[in-house]
């Protein structure tokens, strides 16, 4: 930063002479296009606004603050909270002679500048030549003939990647498919500290602390990224932007070059950020409006969809589902065979290998290396495993180009066209012998039982779910209310063998000692989970809870307890089967059995059927209920 | 609005917590070869969103080493290091993304491609001679092999 200061106060002295001797002309010219500016009012035009990431609205300029938390992004000494001064700042700053090159306004605010010379049809003769030299040397380096949205999508085993993530990606017409590893990502995300600890990122996320910015970076290392560490799907939307539009985001990304905004885990996150960028490049669309409150990244590919803007789907899948891809290419007897392979290169030269035909080796080979860097995912390089990873290369290597040909990856459900992750439901029922109607309301995302076109099977995550009952002879009252709850149920194989677990924590009505009261509690647990058949699996998982309860002895009561159930799935119908209890300390237990059903009448519809009993010491009761669920 | 988020921090906790136990940690422990660069330092493991103070539009300035060098355009050797695991496999393969991108970045026209790929299919062995090889020994023998080659070679004359 320093050399840049210097040398622009050098220049300072040295211009000054000659400045003053222009200034008169300029004035002038400045002076009409400010009028000419001031008169057409397009301070308040949404392009303008958008290229200053205001918010705000009104016809008084002092009602805008932009979210932009940066200086360097204003000239005028009010412009990030006055969009009317900062645009006669900007008119004024590109005619500055007192700074030339990289520094000049016109070179750090090109979509300004564009939009600017465009709506003012201004004479871009008078304006000073400057040279913008690493501005057309990036401009070089980004091929940026088509934009793509990127959506990578869950990690089975990880529900808590179920919010996803978006970046945009700018391709290159040349070489179209063979050079999107070289594509150029832009990536909006927080400034983080390297090592710093995960719960104060959590904490700085959702309270403000962090900065945002946009970075770019080759497409390749989302892919090794996403695709091979995380074992994330990857979803490719090519959006319909038009030449003038992409050259609009690619301009204003320059921008933002480093620039600070304020970032949020919630709604001012990365997806939120991009809608912003799309409504740079398209100004009549509003993407934003609709998540001040949160910008759920799934959710805000169904707004680019329904604005139209989205041209074709393109699906990558990750090692992880192409290595079960290939598994199913194999029969099952050769399982054995890759397992072994992938730890004993002498399996090679086994009869039950060597007998087998060509194609199949080379399938088995490729599977079992696969399946050996799948372990080594974010471990430290053995040299053993490093070894024998090349001797498997080396001897896939051995069998001819093109000898193995698998059957084509099936393209799944795209995430975008699942249910919308916010629900409304509308139930009757009867509870502890009591009629009710219930009113639930769930801010996102999906449970095992919803309608599973789009979303994993066995990942469950809901943040705010809240169930209002109104009883007969009694008020209305909260019922229950997670505050999360995340249930993961990935079934374990010969290859993988993930942890089912569980994690959900609120408030919850409970019948203990002849009391039913609201409780609050914190449960959690893990276990394994099994696929039986195709569209069934089971599973076990250990529990532990913590409870608040009046009705216990302790202010906080530890308790143990276990559930097992069965989901099973039918298509257009889950059924989900479950068997829980828990033993607390101070001696009172709980028993239930639940049974529910959804059935699915479209995409965003379902009626759901729930049928509980529990059994304690003293009682024992049913709650069963009939709802239907909108999904939104 | 941003008061509605704080009840929410368990969750986030518990997220971040839940992808390491999903085995996320830190690091890079994928790569194959022990010489491979390029990749390492560049990939932040733990989460989707977080990025790098001084790599914000570094890729395409050399402030990273991500400068074009040689011959190659784009992102230059750089981006043949970063992608070396991914590209052994294709060359053991005879085919693959990873290929075709190296294939890009030496400028090897759409027709030559194939040629590329199974000439470089057939030199597995002396691209990648052991599992220690380094990037820049792979490179070196990429541009051997294709010097050798009628059709390729014209892709290193200057």
């Amino acid at each position: 930063m320093m050399p840049i200061l210097i040398i622009r106060c050098s220049l300072l002295i040295i211009l000054t002479a000659s400045i003053s001797i222009a200034q008169a002309g300029e004035n002038k010219v400045i002076a009409d296009l400010q009028m000419a500016a001031q008169k057409q009012r397009i301070w308040q035009s949404a392009v303008w606004i958008n290229l200053l990431h205001y918010d705000g609205k009104g016809d008084l300029a002092d009602n805008y603050e932009s979210e932009v938390n940066d200086r360097r992004f204003f000239i005028a000494p009010d412009g990030k909270t006055n969009p009317e001064s900062e645009l006669f700042a900007t008119l004024a700053a590109f005619y500055k002679t007192d700074v030339t090159g990289d520094e000049h306004a016109q070179c750090k605010f090109i979509a300004r500048l564009n939009w600017l010379k465009q709506k003012l049809s201004f004479d871009t003769g008078s304006l000073p030549v400057v040279h913008c030299d690493k501005y057309i040397e990036w401009r070089k380096h980004v091929r940026s003939d088509s934009v793509t949205l990127i959506f990578p999508a869950y990690n089975l085993n990880s529900p808590s990647s179920m919010f996803g993530h978006t970046l945009l990606r700018l391709d290159s017409a040349e070489d179209e498919g063979n050079s999107l590893w070289l594509s150029t990502a832009i990536n909006f995300g927080a400034d983080v500290a390297a090592g710093e600890n995960s719960i104060l990122y959590a904490f700085k996320g959702l309270v403000g602390g962090y900065s945002g910015m946009f970075v770019t970076d080759h497409y390749y290392k989302k892919i090794q990224e996403y695709n091979r560490i995380e074992h994330r799907d990857i979803w490719e939307y090519k959006l319909n932007l038009t030449v003038g539009e992409t050259e609009r985001i690619v301009t204003h990304l320059w921008e933002l070059q480093d620039m600070n905004f304020d970032y949020y885990y919630f709604d001012e996150n990365c997806s939120y950020r991009l809608l912003e960028l799309l409504e740079v490049a398209r100004p009549e669309v509003d993407l934003t409006a609709e998540f001040k409150v949160t910008a759920v990244p799934v959710d805000t590919v169904r707004a680019i969809e329904n604005a139209d803007m989205i041209e074709s789907a393109v699906y990558r899948p990750s090692q992880s589902t192409f290595l079960l891809h290939l598994l199913n290419q194999v029969p099952e007897e050769s399982h054995d065979l890759v397992i072994e392979l992938s730890k004993d290169m002498s399996v090679a030269r086994q009869d039950a290998f060597t007998s087998l035909p060509e194609n199949q080796q080379s399938i088995i080979v490729d599977i079992a290396y696969q399946y050996l860097r799948h372990q080594q995912t974010n471990k430290v390089r053995d040299p053993v495993i490093a070894k024998r990873s090349h001797q498997l290369l080396l001897l896939l290597n051995s069998y001819s180009k093109g000898l193995a040909e698998t059957a084509p990856i099936d393209i799944p459900v795209s995430p975008e066209q699942g249910h919308g992750s916010k629900r409304l439901t509308l139930g009757l029922g009867k509870r502890l012998g009591n009629n009710y109607a219930e009113l639930g309301l769930k801010m996102s995302f999906h449970d095992l039982e919803d309608n599973e076109k789009g979303f994993f099977r066995g990942a469950q995550i809901n943040i705010i779910n809240l169930q209002i009952r109104t009883e007969e002879n009694e008020g209305v009252s909260l019922y229950k209310l997670d505050l999360i709850d995340i249930f993961s149920l990935t079934p374990r194989t010969r290859f993988f063998k993930p942890l089912a677990w569980k994690i959900y924590t609120g408030f919850e009505r409970q019948l203990t000692n002849g009391v039913d009261q609201l409780t609050t509690h914190v449960t959690g647990g893990a276990g394994g989970s099994w696929s039986l058949l195709k569209n069934s699996q089971v599973y076990a998982l250990a529990i532990g809870r913590l409870e608040y309860n009046k009705q216990l002895r302790r202010a906080i009561e530890p308790a143990i307890g276990f559930t097992a159930g069965l989901l099973q799935y039918f298509g257009p119908t889950t059924a989900h089967l479950d068997f829980s209890g828990e033993q607390f300390t101070d001696g009172i237990y709980r028993l239930r059995a639940s049974y529910i059903q959804n059935i699915v009448i479209s995409t965003n519809h379902s009626i759901k059927l729930s049928a509980k009993y529990e059994w304690q010491e003293v009682d024992e009761f049913s709650d069963v209920q009939l709802s239907y669920q909108y999904y939104f | 609005m941003k008061r509605m988020l704080a009840g929410l921090v368990l969750l986030s906790g518990s997220s971040v917590a839940m992808a390491s136990a999903g085995g996320d940690g830190c690091g890079w422990g994928n790569a194959l070869f022990a010489g491979q660069n390029g990749t390492g330092p560049h990939v932040l493991a733990a989460t989707t969103n977080n990025t790098f103070g001084n790599n914000t539009f570094g890729m395409t300035f050399g402030t990273n080493g991500c400068s074009t060098t040689g011959k190659l355009s784009y992102g230059g050797k750089n981006a043949v290091a970063a992608i070396m695991n991914e590209f052994s496999e294709d060359v053991a393969r005879g085919e693959g993304d990873a290929l075709n991108t190296v294939a890009v970045l030496y400028g090897v026209e759409p027709t030559d491609r194939d040629t590329f790929a199974s000439v470089m299919h057939e030199n597995f062995a002396v691209l990648f001679p052991s599992e220690d090889v380094t990037a820049d020994e792979m490179i070196a023998s990429i541009e051997d092999v294709m010097k050798a080659d009628s059709t390729l070679a014209r892709y290193l004359e200057s």
